[in-house]
């Protein structure tokens, strides 16, 4: 089990000695159970960190975050910046690192092993209380959750298969193989569920089949655009689907402002949301981490994750490539061997 | 008009309204979300606070205002003011219940809406008290309102175990229950003061607390400048889930979508819009006066707590803790409101 101590000490002691400017981390929220993100810079807030399997976030994406700030700022702070990471969130760092969005110095890895266990999804719990709040969430043990319900006396244990995140089941290095320092024992490979699964189970539907469950899906995206606010890889300055460069000047005529590319509209319809969807979801692949913060985010549970493991996993059958796993790599889409297949160019 | 409804009864009375669309809370998907009740389907009434709330009946995410098209070189318009059939939405919580009139008075004070008051004036809100906050983030009575208020409400239920107490507020609420006839039996001894004991007992339930509700609007006002709200929002992801969740939020936009240039085909819409999106602001010259999260995240509170305040002469938030349970970071109102107050 990892010690919340050897962590919090760490980190106050990267923060004593000024090798980072801040420490990204959990603290316990006023909001729910789950932690939340938080950003210390000194030593005495380190305190305050936690772990546990209410860690759902991936960090990286302040470190995106950060990185947008100093590249803004006057008198940017270029200090390292470290991160607690579990396995996926350190596969978020690879993936940016082999991009060169920035500098292996830029970041210290706090690693964090998930061991025997892993994180909860909100929505598997959701769905085992039937939309009641959980008021505290906990380790039982290696196999175990513990679950209070809002409003009642007595506590829960759920196995945790049953409430774990689907990515955590299949988890191929619940370690953080890119790492400054790691917490907790090495696990790699788990075998709570095969990888790829549920993929697996969508491509033996009939393409009838599958599209009834996305046009279900699509019709209640209330495009909130949480799903790409979250992910660490969607990095772009402008997304698709927002129109904030499109500058008007005297000079603008009215044909081009009717006329100006709008890859998306605003409406929440099906067909709308799917261009939204497939969209990022093609500018995942050979990206996408899996990390299920996507998916998580989503306010009416949306199974996108989904849409971008089938990416991944046919990144990792044609190409046996896996995103984040190797940052000497270079990344899926700016390289070229002799084997690559090429039996979809026609 | 106070009748009681047993519990198996329910259905009956949902029958007998089969000239209207009925709505109640179903659970799908792993939320619940209000949901088309089909003839001869069961309603499960043990619902939290549903993820999306009643103002998408008369405030839908997408609203065509007309078409257009090119006829002979000639531009041709046609209304679609929309004509529903009569609504009935079962199982509204009583914040959401309070959100209403908050709309209407945005769709009606300085022009009426004509496609929000043709949806409202045709929809029947059938209230359920809580028995029991279901979520550690309802702060209801902390903004005026109770688990069993009865504002903006055309019925009230509430739930007695075997039987629900089933009060008729409006003109409206009173014409539907009148629609249930024999379903509903008279009120006897003791109904009335269990309901009262059920009513008591909900407001006694701990809640989040907002100190002095009065002194905010000034806290806000004061704190314009502050550092506190980039701090605050230092991890918000700028998604729009706090405010598309929320019952009172009513920011829209408007766009042509032309569905075929050729003929000069398409619509004209309204979406909902969110101030935490970065175009919300946008100017066409390119500057934005809110291009950062700590704006965006005091725009929010201030136009909750203070604008609808000064405008309004009430609180623009009904408590529902939507906007903190839903938050993906844990950016919480009350939290906000405390810390702003206290600086
Ligand atoms: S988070 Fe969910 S509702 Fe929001 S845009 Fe993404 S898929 Fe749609
Ligand atoms: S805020 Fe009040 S009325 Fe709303 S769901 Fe919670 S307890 Fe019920
Ligand atoms: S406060 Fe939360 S829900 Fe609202 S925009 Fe920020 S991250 Fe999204
Ligand atoms: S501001 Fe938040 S708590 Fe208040 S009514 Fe809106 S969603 Fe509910």
């Amino acid at each position: 089990m990892v010690n919340v101590e050897e962590i919090r000490d760490y980190a106050a002691n990267l923060l004593g000695k000024g090798e980072v400017k801040s420490v990204l981390g959990f603290r316990r929220g006023s909001a729910s159970a789950f932690a939340e993100p938080c950003t210390i810079t000194d030593v005495g807030e380190a305190a305050s960190l936690v772990w546990d399997p209410t860690c759902l976030n991936n960090l990286t994406l302040y470190l995106v975050k950060d990185h947008k700030q100093q590249a803004a700022a006057k008198t940017p702070d270029n200090r390292p910046v470290g991160i607690v990471a579990k396995g996926c969130d350190s596969r978020a760092i690879g993936v940016l690192l082999q991009e060169n969005y920035f500098k292996r110095e830029d970041v210290v890895v706090i690693g964090v092993s998930c061991e025997g266990t892993g994180v909860v999804d909100p929505r598997k719990l959701s769905a085992k209380l039937k939309g009641r709040t959980a008021s505290r969430v906990s380790f039982y043990g290696a196999d175990g959750i513990n679950v209070r319900v809002y409003g009642e006396e007595t506590e829960t244990v759920i196995p945790a298969q049953e409430v774990l995140a689907d990515r955590c089941l299949e988890c191929r290095a619940a370690i953080p193989t890119l790492n400054d320092i790691v917490f907790g024992e090495a696990v790699g490979a788990r075998e709570f569920d095969e990888p790829f699964h549920a993929a697996k189970a969508a491509e033996s539907l009939s393409a009838d089949e599958r599209w009834a469950t996305w046009e279900h899906h699509f019709d209640r995206c209330l495009r909130c655009f949480a799903c790409r606010a979250v992910c660490p890889m969607c990095y772009c300055p402008e997304c698709v689907v927002d129109s904030t460069t499109f500058v008007v000047t005297l000079g603008t005529s009215a044909e081009e402002k009717a006329n100006r590319i709008r890859w998306c509209e605003r409406s929440a319809n099906t067909s709308e949301s799917a261009v939204y969807h497939l969209t990022r979801a093609i500018h995942l692949a050979g990206r996408c981490i899996d990390c299920g913060e996507c998916e998580r985010v989503c306010p009416v549970n949306i199974p996108l994750r989904l849409l971008n493991t089938k990416l991944e996993k046919e990144a990792f059958e044609m190409f046996e490539y896996q995103a984040g796993h190797d940052i000497e790599q270079a990344s899926l889409l700016s390289s070229f061997r002799d084997e690559d297949p090429n039996s979809f160019i026609r | 008009m106070e009748k009681i409804l047993n519990q198996e009864k329910l259905r009956e009375w949902v029958d007998m309204l089969d000239d209207c669309e009925v709505y109640a809370p179903a659970f799908a998907d792993s939320v619940w979300n209000y949901a088309r009740v089909e003839a001869g389907t069961d309603i499960d009434l043990s619902h939290t606070n549903t993820i999306g709330s009643v103002k998408e009946f008369v405030f839908p995410q997408r609203e065509v205002f007309f078409r257009f098209e090119k006829k002979d070189g000639v531009p041709v318009l046609t209304a679609t003011l929309p004509d529903p059939k009569p609504t009935v939405v079962f199982g509204v919580r009583p914040c959401d219940g309070r959100g209403m009139p908050r709309n209407d008075t945005v769709f009606n004070k300085e022009f009426e809406d004509p496609y929000y008051w043709a949806r409202r004036d045709k929809l029947t809100l059938v209230g359920l008290a809580c028995n029991q906050p279901h979520s550690p983030n309802c702060f209801c009575q902390s903004v005026g309102g109770s688990p069993h208020s009865e504002d903006g409400l055309d019925i009230l239920m509430t739930d007695l175990g075997d039987r629900f107490h089933v009060k008729g507020i409006t003109v409206k609420g009173v014409e539907a229950m009148e629609r249930g006839r024999d379903a509903f039996g008279a009120v006897r001894d003791g109904d009335q003061a269990e309901t009262e004991k059920v009513h008591d007992t909900s407001r006694s339930h701990p809640q989040r607390p907002l100190g002095n509700l009065d002194a905010i609007p000034e806290a806000i006002r004061e704190s314009f400048d502050s550092p506190l709200w980039a701090d605050m929002a230092q991890h918000c992801i700028g998604c729009g889930i706090c405010t598309f969740l929320c019952p009172t939020c009513h920011c829209f936009d408007i766009n042509d979508e032309v569905i075929s240039p050729t003929t000069g085909e398409g619509e004209r819409v309204r979406t909902w819009d969110n101030c935490q999106f970065p175009d919300f602001t946008m100017h066409t010259s390119g500057h934005n006066p809110r291009a950062d999260l700590g704006s965006r995240l005091r725009q929010r509170v201030s136009h909750k707590f203070l604008y609808f305040v000064e405008n309004h002469k009430t609180q623009q938030c009904t408590g529902c803790g939507r906007c903190i349970t839903e938050c993906p970071v844990g950016i919480d109102i009350v939290a906000v409101l405390e810390r702003v107050s206290q600086s």
